[in-house]
Protein backbone atom coordinates (compact mmCIF):
# COMPACT_ATOMS: atom_id res chain seq x y z
CA UNK A 1 0.00 0.00 0.00
CA UNK A 2 1.50 3.44 -0.74
CA UNK A 3 1.39 6.20 1.08
CA UNK A 4 -1.04 8.46 -1.65
CA UNK A 5 -4.16 9.14 0.40
CA UNK A 6 -7.09 8.25 -1.81
CA UNK A 7 -8.91 10.65 -3.81
CA UNK A 8 -12.68 10.82 -4.49
CA UNK A 9 -14.24 8.36 -7.00
CA UNK A 10 -16.58 9.50 -9.24
CA UNK A 11 -19.95 7.88 -9.94
CA UNK A 12 -23.27 8.93 -11.08
CA UNK A 13 -25.18 9.20 -7.29
CA UNK A 14 -22.01 11.27 -6.41
CA UNK A 15 -20.40 13.44 -9.33
CA UNK A 16 -22.46 16.92 -8.66
CA UNK A 17 -21.48 16.88 -4.91
CA UNK A 18 -17.58 16.39 -5.61
CA UNK A 19 -17.68 18.69 -8.31
CA UNK A 20 -19.30 21.31 -6.48
CA UNK A 21 -16.51 20.64 -3.95
CA UNK A 22 -14.26 21.57 -6.33
CA UNK A 23 -15.84 25.08 -6.62
CA UNK A 24 -15.79 25.52 -2.55
CA UNK A 25 -19.53 25.23 -2.61
CA UNK A 26 -21.23 22.19 -0.15
CA UNK A 27 -24.18 20.88 -2.23
CA UNK A 28 -26.67 18.38 -1.46
CA UNK A 29 -29.71 16.86 -2.90
CA UNK A 30 -32.93 18.05 -1.54
CA UNK A 31 -35.92 16.25 -2.60
CA UNK A 32 -38.51 18.19 -4.97
CA UNK A 33 -41.46 16.92 -3.15
CA UNK A 34 -41.05 16.86 0.20
CA UNK A 35 -38.20 18.95 1.10
CA UNK A 36 -35.89 16.29 2.76
CA UNK A 37 -32.04 16.93 2.43
CA UNK A 38 -30.06 14.20 1.98
CA UNK A 39 -26.35 12.21 2.41
CA UNK A 40 -24.99 9.84 1.10
CA UNK A 41 -26.15 11.25 -2.18
CA UNK A 42 -28.99 8.43 -3.78
CA UNK A 43 -31.03 8.43 -6.96
CA UNK A 44 -34.67 9.08 -5.12
CA UNK A 45 -35.19 10.45 -1.63
CA UNK A 46 -35.14 7.82 1.15
CA UNK A 47 -38.31 9.44 2.80
CA UNK A 48 -40.77 9.25 -0.11
CA UNK A 49 -39.23 8.10 -3.34
CA UNK A 50 -39.22 11.19 -5.39
CA UNK A 51 -36.65 11.00 -8.08
CA UNK A 52 -36.57 15.00 -8.69
CA UNK A 53 -34.35 16.72 -6.63
CA UNK A 54 -32.49 19.95 -6.78
CA UNK A 55 -28.69 20.75 -5.62
CA UNK A 56 -28.55 23.62 -2.47
CA UNK A 57 -26.07 24.99 -1.38
CA UNK A 58 -25.33 24.39 2.02
CA UNK A 59 -24.54 27.29 4.79
CA UNK A 60 -20.86 24.62 5.60
CA UNK A 61 -22.16 25.27 9.39
CA UNK A 62 -22.94 22.72 11.64
CA UNK A 63 -22.11 20.55 15.04
CA UNK A 64 -20.72 17.73 15.55
CA UNK A 65 -22.87 14.52 16.27
CA UNK A 66 -19.95 12.33 17.09
CA UNK A 67 -16.32 12.09 16.47
CA UNK A 68 -13.23 9.51 16.83
CA UNK A 69 -9.35 10.34 17.08
CA UNK A 70 -7.39 7.86 15.01
CA UNK A 71 -4.31 6.42 16.85
CA UNK A 72 -3.17 3.85 14.06
CA UNK A 73 -3.81 4.36 10.69
CA UNK A 74 -5.37 1.90 8.55
CA UNK A 75 -3.77 3.25 5.56
CA UNK A 76 0.03 4.48 4.67
CA UNK A 77 -1.46 7.84 3.23
CA UNK A 78 -2.71 9.23 6.98
CA UNK A 79 -0.01 8.37 9.18
CA UNK A 80 1.86 11.44 9.29
CA UNK A 81 -2.06 12.65 10.23
CA UNK A 82 -1.80 11.24 13.25
CA UNK A 83 -3.81 11.17 15.94
CA UNK A 84 -6.23 13.23 13.25
CA UNK A 85 -10.42 13.49 14.40
CA UNK A 86 -13.26 12.26 12.22
CA UNK A 87 -16.42 13.63 13.19
CA UNK A 88 -20.22 12.95 12.03
CA UNK A 89 -20.82 16.36 11.32
CA UNK A 90 -24.83 17.08 11.63
CA UNK A 91 -25.17 20.70 9.11
CA UNK A 92 -27.88 23.12 9.66
CA UNK A 93 -29.70 21.85 6.81
CA UNK A 94 -30.09 18.66 8.25
CA UNK A 95 -27.82 15.70 6.72
CA UNK A 96 -25.15 14.18 8.25
CA UNK A 97 -21.30 14.23 7.17
CA UNK A 98 -18.56 12.37 7.52
CA UNK A 99 -15.61 14.44 7.71
CA UNK A 100 -12.34 15.37 9.79
CA UNK A 101 -12.53 18.58 12.08
CA UNK A 102 -8.85 20.32 11.63
CA UNK A 103 -6.92 23.31 13.15
CA UNK A 104 -7.23 21.97 17.00
CA UNK A 105 -6.24 19.43 19.35
CA UNK A 106 -7.93 15.75 19.40
CA UNK A 107 -8.95 16.73 22.74
CA UNK A 108 -10.37 19.98 21.93
CA UNK A 109 -13.22 18.55 20.26
CA UNK A 110 -16.26 17.60 22.14
CA UNK A 111 -19.78 16.55 20.75
CA UNK A 112 -22.62 19.27 19.62
CA UNK A 113 -19.46 21.86 19.51
CA UNK A 114 -20.60 24.24 16.78
CA UNK A 115 -18.30 24.00 13.76
CA UNK A 116 -18.32 25.26 9.94
CA UNK A 117 -16.56 24.32 6.51
CA UNK A 118 -13.02 24.19 5.56
CA UNK A 119 -11.54 23.59 2.49
CA UNK A 120 -8.61 21.20 1.93
CA UNK A 121 -7.59 21.63 -1.73
CA UNK A 122 -6.03 18.65 -3.50
CA UNK A 123 -5.41 18.72 -7.10
CA UNK A 124 -8.37 18.92 -8.93
CA UNK A 125 -10.19 18.23 -5.73
CA UNK A 126 -11.45 19.89 -2.66
CA UNK A 127 -12.38 17.84 0.50
CA UNK A 128 -15.10 19.65 3.17
CA UNK A 129 -13.92 19.57 6.09
CA UNK A 130 -14.71 21.61 9.40
CA UNK A 131 -12.93 23.75 11.88
CA UNK A 132 -14.45 24.17 15.54
CA UNK A 133 -15.97 27.83 16.05
CA UNK A 134 -15.63 30.09 18.94
CA UNK B 1 -46.09 -14.01 14.11
CA UNK B 2 -46.48 -17.54 14.94
CA UNK B 3 -44.72 -19.79 17.31
CA UNK B 4 -41.38 -22.09 16.82
CA UNK B 5 -41.33 -25.10 18.58
CA UNK B 6 -40.04 -27.03 15.67
CA UNK B 7 -36.20 -26.56 15.47
CA UNK B 8 -33.59 -27.46 17.38
CA UNK B 9 -29.62 -27.41 16.91
CA UNK B 10 -28.26 -30.54 17.07
CA UNK B 11 -24.49 -30.16 16.57
CA UNK B 12 -21.55 -28.07 16.40
CA UNK B 13 -17.83 -28.20 13.96
CA UNK B 14 -14.76 -26.29 15.76
CA UNK B 15 -11.42 -25.98 13.84
CA UNK B 16 -8.15 -25.15 15.01
CA UNK B 17 -8.39 -21.41 15.47
CA UNK B 18 -6.33 -18.12 16.27
CA UNK B 19 -2.84 -17.86 14.36
CA UNK B 20 -3.39 -20.97 11.62
CA UNK B 21 -1.01 -19.90 8.40
CA UNK B 22 -1.18 -22.11 5.28
CA UNK B 23 -5.12 -22.46 5.30
CA UNK B 24 -7.57 -21.15 2.66
CA UNK B 25 -11.00 -19.19 3.65
CA UNK B 26 -12.58 -22.39 2.32
CA UNK B 27 -10.53 -25.15 3.97
CA UNK B 28 -11.99 -23.52 7.37
CA UNK B 29 -15.69 -23.31 6.49
CA UNK B 30 -15.39 -27.25 4.91
CA UNK B 31 -13.39 -28.31 8.27
CA UNK B 32 -16.00 -26.49 10.32
CA UNK B 33 -19.28 -27.96 8.05
CA UNK B 34 -17.83 -31.98 8.39
CA UNK B 35 -16.97 -31.59 12.12
CA UNK B 36 -20.64 -30.29 13.00
CA UNK B 37 -22.24 -32.94 10.51
CA UNK B 38 -20.14 -35.69 12.29
CA UNK B 39 -20.82 -34.12 15.61
CA UNK B 40 -24.34 -34.43 15.35
CA UNK B 41 -23.78 -38.27 13.93
CA UNK B 42 -24.87 -37.28 10.55
CA UNK B 43 -22.83 -37.85 7.07
CA UNK B 44 -22.91 -35.66 4.54
CA UNK B 45 -25.44 -37.58 2.25
CA UNK B 46 -28.17 -36.63 5.21
CA UNK B 47 -27.17 -32.96 4.46
CA UNK B 48 -29.69 -31.25 2.00
CA UNK B 49 -29.28 -27.50 3.68
CA UNK B 50 -26.24 -25.63 3.37
CA UNK B 51 -26.19 -21.79 4.76
CA UNK B 52 -22.64 -20.04 4.20
CA UNK B 53 -22.09 -16.73 6.16
CA UNK B 54 -21.09 -13.70 4.90
CA UNK B 55 -19.06 -13.22 1.31
CA UNK B 56 -15.54 -11.86 2.20
CA UNK B 57 -12.85 -10.47 -0.29
CA UNK B 58 -11.00 -12.89 -1.61
CA UNK B 59 -7.38 -13.67 0.05
CA UNK B 60 -4.73 -13.15 -2.82
CA UNK B 61 -4.41 -16.49 -4.56
CA UNK B 62 -7.62 -17.99 -3.57
CA UNK B 63 -10.54 -18.79 -4.84
CA UNK B 64 -13.90 -16.90 -4.10
CA UNK B 65 -15.59 -18.79 -1.50
CA UNK B 66 -19.14 -19.30 -2.58
CA UNK B 67 -21.34 -22.03 -1.57
CA UNK B 68 -21.26 -23.90 -5.06
CA UNK B 69 -17.74 -24.69 -3.93
CA UNK B 70 -18.15 -25.18 0.00
CA UNK B 71 -20.86 -27.69 -1.29
CA UNK B 72 -18.74 -29.24 -3.56
CA UNK B 73 -15.70 -29.71 -1.13
CA UNK B 74 -18.37 -31.31 0.97
CA UNK B 75 -19.75 -33.98 -2.13
CA UNK B 76 -23.48 -32.57 -1.15
CA UNK B 77 -25.94 -31.49 -3.76
CA UNK B 78 -28.58 -29.86 -1.06
CA UNK B 79 -31.77 -28.76 -1.68
CA UNK B 80 -31.28 -25.06 -0.16
CA UNK B 81 -28.36 -23.42 -0.47
CA UNK B 82 -27.42 -19.85 0.29
CA UNK B 83 -24.93 -17.48 1.63
CA UNK B 84 -25.16 -13.70 2.61
CA UNK B 85 -23.52 -10.87 0.29
CA UNK B 86 -22.97 -8.96 3.96
CA UNK B 87 -23.90 -8.95 7.43
CA UNK B 88 -27.98 -9.18 7.21
CA UNK B 89 -27.36 -12.54 9.82
CA UNK B 90 -30.78 -14.30 9.02
CA UNK B 91 -28.94 -17.52 8.98
CA UNK B 92 -31.05 -19.09 10.87
CA UNK B 93 -34.12 -18.16 10.12
CA UNK B 94 -33.19 -19.40 6.75
CA UNK B 95 -32.48 -22.78 8.25
CA UNK B 96 -35.91 -22.65 9.92
CA UNK B 97 -38.07 -21.42 7.11
CA UNK B 98 -36.04 -24.30 4.85
CA UNK B 99 -37.02 -26.90 7.70
CA UNK B 100 -40.69 -25.91 8.34
CA UNK B 101 -41.10 -25.62 4.86
CA UNK B 102 -40.21 -29.52 4.46
CA UNK B 103 -37.49 -28.71 1.58
CA UNK B 104 -34.70 -29.93 3.50
CA UNK B 105 -34.12 -32.39 6.72
CA UNK B 106 -31.01 -31.29 8.43
CA UNK B 107 -29.58 -27.84 7.44
CA UNK B 108 -25.76 -26.58 7.96
CA UNK B 109 -24.37 -23.29 8.54
CA UNK B 110 -21.01 -22.60 7.88
CA UNK B 111 -17.87 -20.13 8.72
CA UNK B 112 -14.48 -19.47 7.86
CA UNK B 113 -12.04 -17.41 7.27
CA UNK B 114 -8.41 -17.00 7.23
CA UNK B 115 -8.58 -13.43 8.76
CA UNK B 116 -5.80 -13.46 10.70
CA UNK B 117 -2.77 -14.69 8.25
CA UNK B 118 -4.47 -13.35 4.78
CA UNK B 119 -5.02 -10.13 3.44
CA UNK B 120 -8.83 -10.48 3.24
CA UNK B 121 -9.79 -8.31 6.22
CA UNK B 122 -7.47 -5.28 4.56
CA UNK B 123 -9.57 -5.61 1.30
CA UNK B 124 -12.83 -5.51 2.91
CA UNK B 125 -11.45 -2.07 4.90
CA UNK B 126 -10.62 -0.48 1.54
CA UNK B 127 -14.17 -1.26 0.08
CA UNK B 128 -15.32 1.27 2.00
CA UNK B 129 -16.72 4.41 -0.49
CA UNK B 130 -14.56 7.32 -0.97
CA UNK B 131 -16.80 9.33 0.38
CA UNK B 132 -15.58 7.93 3.73
CA UNK B 133 -11.94 6.94 2.99
CA UNK B 134 -10.61 10.30 1.47
CA UNK B 135 -11.08 11.26 5.16
CA UNK B 136 -8.91 8.36 6.39
CA UNK B 137 -12.07 6.52 7.73
CA UNK B 138 -11.84 2.85 7.35
CA UNK B 139 -13.34 -0.10 8.93
CA UNK B 140 -15.56 -1.34 11.76
CA UNK B 141 -13.74 0.10 14.27
CA UNK B 142 -14.30 3.56 13.58
CA UNK B 143 -17.70 3.20 12.98
CA UNK B 144 -18.20 1.41 16.12
CA UNK B 145 -16.14 4.42 17.99
CA UNK B 146 -18.70 7.03 16.79
CA UNK B 147 -21.53 4.95 18.03
CA UNK B 148 -20.05 4.55 21.19
CA UNK B 149 -19.00 8.24 21.43
CA UNK B 150 -22.35 9.57 20.69
CA UNK B 151 -23.83 7.43 23.25
CA UNK B 152 -21.01 8.26 26.03
CA UNK B 153 -22.27 11.98 25.40
CA UNK B 154 -26.07 11.02 25.28
CA UNK B 155 -25.87 8.71 28.41
CA UNK B 156 -22.62 8.67 29.85
CA UNK B 157 -21.24 5.50 29.11
CA UNK B 158 -17.69 4.87 28.64
CA UNK B 159 -14.44 2.55 29.49
CA UNK B 160 -15.34 2.58 33.49
CA UNK B 161 -18.64 0.78 31.73
CA UNK B 162 -16.81 -1.01 29.19
CA UNK B 163 -14.06 -2.21 31.23
CA UNK B 164 -15.82 -4.53 33.26
CA UNK B 165 -17.16 -6.31 29.40
CA UNK B 166 -13.54 -7.00 28.82
CA UNK B 167 -12.55 -8.18 32.27
CA UNK B 168 -15.34 -10.16 32.57
CA UNK B 169 -15.62 -11.97 29.32
CA UNK B 170 -11.52 -12.70 29.74
CA UNK B 171 -12.49 -14.57 32.81
CA UNK B 172 -14.58 -17.30 30.79
CA UNK B 173 -12.00 -17.32 28.34
CA UNK B 174 -9.11 -18.56 30.65
CA UNK B 175 -11.62 -21.44 31.56
CA UNK B 176 -11.60 -22.19 27.43
CA UNK B 177 -8.78 -23.75 26.52
CA UNK B 178 -9.91 -23.51 22.79
CA UNK B 179 -9.78 -19.16 23.23
CA UNK B 180 -7.07 -17.49 21.74
CA UNK B 181 -6.76 -15.47 25.15
CA UNK B 182 -6.63 -18.79 27.00
CA UNK B 183 -3.70 -17.90 29.78
CA UNK B 184 -3.53 -14.72 29.39
CA UNK B 185 -5.21 -13.12 32.06
CA UNK B 186 -6.53 -9.28 32.52
CA UNK B 187 -6.79 -6.96 35.22
CA UNK B 188 -8.80 -3.60 35.16
CA UNK B 189 -5.56 -1.65 34.88
CA UNK B 190 -4.46 -4.29 31.46
CA UNK B 191 -7.84 -2.99 30.34
CA UNK B 192 -6.86 1.25 30.69
CA UNK B 193 -3.19 0.31 29.86
CA UNK B 194 -4.12 -0.96 26.14
CA UNK B 195 -2.87 0.80 23.67
CA UNK B 196 -5.50 3.59 22.33
CA UNK B 197 -6.85 2.54 18.97
CA UNK B 198 -9.56 4.86 17.37
CA UNK B 199 -10.42 6.99 21.14
CA UNK B 200 -13.00 5.86 22.35
CA UNK B 201 -11.86 2.21 21.54
CA UNK B 202 -8.83 0.48 23.60
CA UNK B 203 -7.26 -2.88 22.19
CA UNK B 204 -9.05 -4.71 24.30
CA UNK B 205 -12.36 -2.86 23.12
CA UNK B 206 -11.92 -4.93 20.04
CA UNK B 207 -12.62 -8.24 18.81
CA UNK B 208 -10.11 -11.06 18.30
CA UNK B 209 -9.33 -11.40 14.34
CA UNK B 210 -8.95 -14.94 13.68
CA UNK B 211 -8.05 -17.86 11.46
CA UNK B 212 -10.66 -20.55 11.75
CA UNK B 213 -14.47 -21.68 11.60
CA UNK B 214 -17.50 -22.87 12.90
CA UNK B 215 -20.22 -24.30 12.38
CA UNK B 216 -23.62 -26.25 13.28
CA UNK B 217 -26.24 -28.56 12.16
CA UNK B 218 -30.13 -27.69 12.61
CA UNK B 219 -33.17 -30.00 12.08
CA UNK B 220 -36.37 -30.00 13.17
CA UNK B 221 -37.29 -31.42 17.26
CA UNK B 222 -38.50 -34.59 15.47
CA UNK B 223 -35.58 -35.48 13.96
CA UNK B 224 -33.02 -34.17 16.59
CA UNK B 225 -34.64 -36.88 19.28
CA UNK B 226 -32.74 -39.72 17.34
CA UNK B 227 -29.38 -38.07 17.09
CA UNK B 228 -26.64 -38.66 20.30
CA UNK B 229 -26.33 -34.59 21.61
CA UNK B 230 -29.50 -33.48 23.99
CA UNK B 231 -31.31 -31.31 21.20
CA UNK B 232 -31.38 -27.66 21.91
CA UNK B 233 -34.52 -26.18 21.09
CA UNK B 234 -34.72 -22.65 19.17
CA UNK B 235 -37.25 -21.71 21.29
CA UNK B 236 -37.94 -18.03 19.64
CA UNK B 237 -36.27 -15.64 16.96
CA UNK B 238 -36.70 -12.24 16.28
CA UNK B 239 -34.51 -9.75 13.46
CA UNK B 240 -35.26 -6.26 13.02
CA UNK B 241 -32.49 -4.06 10.53
CA UNK B 242 -32.06 -0.29 10.99
CA UNK B 243 -30.27 -0.65 7.78
CA UNK B 244 -28.51 2.98 7.84
CA UNK B 245 -24.68 3.61 7.55
CA UNK B 246 -23.67 6.28 10.25
CA UNK B 247 -23.66 8.91 8.45
CA UNK B 248 -27.90 8.70 7.86
CA UNK B 249 -28.40 6.25 11.25
CA UNK B 250 -30.70 7.65 13.79
CA UNK B 251 -29.96 4.46 16.71
CA UNK B 252 -26.07 4.83 17.00
CA UNK B 253 -26.51 5.34 20.73
CA UNK B 254 -29.97 2.79 20.89
CA UNK B 255 -32.66 1.67 20.60
CA UNK B 256 -30.90 -0.53 17.73
CA UNK B 257 -32.07 -3.41 16.07
CA UNK B 258 -31.97 -5.41 19.54
CA UNK B 259 -35.01 -3.79 20.81
CA UNK B 260 -37.47 -5.12 18.91
CA UNK B 261 -35.37 -8.08 17.57
CA UNK B 262 -35.45 -9.40 21.50
CA UNK B 263 -39.15 -8.34 22.21
CA UNK B 264 -40.11 -10.34 19.36
CA UNK B 265 -38.01 -13.52 20.17
CA UNK B 266 -38.78 -13.74 23.84
CA UNK B 267 -42.51 -13.06 22.54
CA UNK B 268 -42.09 -16.58 20.61
CA UNK B 269 -40.67 -18.03 22.97
CA UNK B 270 -43.47 -17.10 25.56
CA UNK B 271 -40.18 -15.95 28.40
CA UNK B 272 -39.57 -12.72 29.96
CA UNK B 273 -35.85 -11.56 30.59
CA UNK B 274 -36.03 -12.80 34.23
CA UNK B 275 -36.42 -16.73 32.98
CA UNK B 276 -33.09 -16.05 31.24
CA UNK B 277 -30.19 -17.99 32.45
CA UNK B 278 -27.29 -16.35 30.44
CA UNK B 279 -26.31 -14.11 27.26
CA UNK B 280 -24.57 -15.01 24.67
CA UNK B 281 -23.81 -11.36 22.60
CA UNK B 282 -22.43 -10.45 19.47
CA UNK B 283 -19.65 -9.05 20.98
CA UNK B 284 -17.63 -6.89 18.09
CA UNK B 285 -16.90 -4.49 20.26
CA UNK B 286 -17.56 -3.70 24.16
CA UNK B 287 -19.93 -0.95 23.81
CA UNK B 288 -22.02 -3.52 21.65
CA UNK B 289 -22.61 -6.12 24.46
CA UNK B 290 -23.86 -3.00 26.55
CA UNK B 291 -26.05 -1.67 23.92
CA UNK B 292 -27.77 -4.76 23.32
CA UNK B 293 -28.48 -5.32 26.90
CA UNK B 294 -29.82 -2.15 27.50
CA UNK B 295 -32.10 -2.32 23.94
CA UNK B 296 -33.41 -6.13 25.80
CA UNK B 297 -34.14 -4.26 28.61
CA UNK B 298 -31.91 -5.20 30.95
CA UNK B 299 -31.10 -1.67 32.53
CA UNK B 300 -31.61 1.55 31.43
CA UNK B 301 -29.30 3.65 29.54
CA UNK B 302 -26.42 4.54 31.33
CA UNK B 303 -26.77 2.22 34.51
CA UNK B 304 -24.83 -0.14 32.74
CA UNK B 305 -21.59 0.87 34.69
CA UNK B 306 -23.84 -0.21 37.95
CA UNK B 307 -25.48 -3.61 36.11
CA UNK B 308 -21.69 -4.86 35.09
CA UNK B 309 -20.41 -4.12 38.41
CA UNK B 310 -19.28 -6.65 41.05
CA UNK B 311 -18.88 -9.57 38.46
CA UNK B 312 -22.52 -9.90 37.36
CA UNK B 313 -21.24 -11.48 34.03
CA UNK B 314 -18.30 -13.48 35.30
CA UNK B 315 -17.93 -16.53 36.89
CA UNK B 316 -19.90 -16.87 39.99
CA UNK B 317 -22.59 -14.27 38.46
CA UNK B 318 -26.05 -13.78 38.19
CA UNK B 319 -25.87 -13.76 34.59
CA UNK B 320 -23.33 -14.84 32.96
CA UNK B 321 -22.62 -12.98 29.41
CA UNK B 322 -20.52 -14.70 26.47
CA UNK B 323 -19.29 -17.55 28.14
CA UNK B 324 -16.83 -18.75 25.85
CA UNK B 325 -15.09 -15.33 26.06
CA UNK B 326 -16.58 -14.28 22.95
CA UNK B 327 -15.46 -12.51 20.15
CA UNK B 328 -13.79 -10.64 22.84
CA UNK B 329 -11.43 -12.89 24.47
CA UNK B 330 -12.39 -16.25 22.67
CA UNK B 331 -12.45 -16.22 18.35
CA UNK B 332 -14.01 -14.08 16.11
CA UNK B 333 -16.47 -16.74 14.36
CA UNK B 334 -18.77 -13.82 13.48
CA UNK B 335 -22.52 -15.44 15.01
CA UNK B 336 -21.53 -18.79 15.20
CA UNK B 337 -19.63 -17.76 18.25
CA UNK B 338 -22.06 -16.80 20.19
CA UNK B 339 -24.47 -19.48 18.71
CA UNK B 340 -22.70 -22.53 19.16
CA UNK B 341 -21.63 -21.05 22.88
CA UNK B 342 -25.35 -21.48 23.30
CA UNK B 343 -26.10 -24.79 22.29
CA UNK B 344 -22.94 -26.33 24.00
CA UNK B 345 -23.81 -24.58 27.17
CA UNK B 346 -27.25 -26.21 27.01
CA UNK B 347 -26.32 -29.19 25.83
CA UNK B 348 -23.71 -29.54 29.04
CA UNK B 349 -20.56 -29.97 26.92
CA UNK B 350 -18.55 -26.75 28.15
CA UNK B 351 -16.02 -28.50 30.30
CA UNK B 352 -14.13 -26.45 32.96
CA UNK B 353 -16.68 -23.55 31.82
CA UNK B 354 -19.86 -24.88 31.97
CA UNK B 355 -22.66 -23.28 33.80
CA UNK B 356 -23.65 -25.06 36.69
CA UNK B 357 -22.07 -26.14 40.27
CA UNK B 358 -18.71 -25.96 38.05
CA UNK B 359 -18.83 -22.13 37.70
CA UNK B 360 -20.61 -21.26 40.85
CA UNK B 361 -23.63 -19.96 38.19
CA UNK B 362 -27.34 -21.22 37.64
CA UNK B 363 -27.74 -24.78 35.10
CA UNK B 364 -28.75 -23.41 32.21
CA UNK B 365 -32.17 -23.76 31.08
CA UNK B 366 -33.05 -20.76 28.91
CA UNK B 367 -30.24 -18.77 26.64
CA UNK B 368 -30.67 -15.59 24.88
CA UNK B 369 -28.04 -15.21 21.86
CA UNK B 370 -27.74 -12.14 19.63
CA UNK B 371 -25.82 -12.23 16.46
CA UNK B 372 -25.46 -8.49 15.14
CA UNK B 373 -24.38 -7.14 11.71
CA UNK B 374 -23.11 -3.93 9.87
CA UNK B 375 -22.74 -1.12 12.51
CA UNK B 376 -25.62 -1.82 14.36
CA UNK B 377 -27.28 -2.33 10.87
CA UNK B 378 -28.66 -5.57 11.83
CA UNK B 379 -29.68 -7.74 14.62
CA UNK B 380 -30.83 -10.95 15.23
CA UNK B 381 -31.84 -12.54 18.58
CA UNK B 382 -32.30 -15.67 19.77
CA UNK B 383 -34.31 -17.80 22.63
CA UNK B 384 -32.51 -21.37 22.72
CA UNK B 385 -33.83 -23.89 25.36
CA UNK B 386 -32.97 -27.35 26.72
CA UNK B 387 -35.50 -29.92 24.72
Amino acid sequence: MDNVKPLPLINGDNEQFWKGCARHELRFQKCRRCGFVRWPPSFLCPECHYTDAEMIRASGRGRVYSFVVYHMAYHQGFTDDLPYVVALVELAEGPRFLSNIVGCEPDDVACDMPVEVVWDDIGEWSLPKFRLLP
Amino acid sequence: MKPSNGCAVVGVGYTSQGRVPGRTMLSFHVEAAAQAIADAGLTGKDIDGLICYRHFPAATGEPDVTPYLVAEHLGISPTYLSQEANCARSHLLHAIAALEAGECNYVVISYGHNALSSDSILKLLYQKGSEEMVFGHFGATADYALAARRAMHLFGTGPETWKHIAVGQRKWANLNPRAMHHGRPMTFDDYFNSRLVVEPFRLFDNCLITDGGRACVVTTVERARDLPHRPVRIMGFGHHHPSSGVQRARHLAGPTGAKRAGERALRMAGVALSDIDACEIYDCFTYTVEITLQDLGFFGPGEGADWFAGGRIEPGGAMPVNTSGGLLSESYQMGLTPVTEAVMQLMGRCGDRQMGPATRTKEPEVILCTDNGGTLQSCACYVFGRE
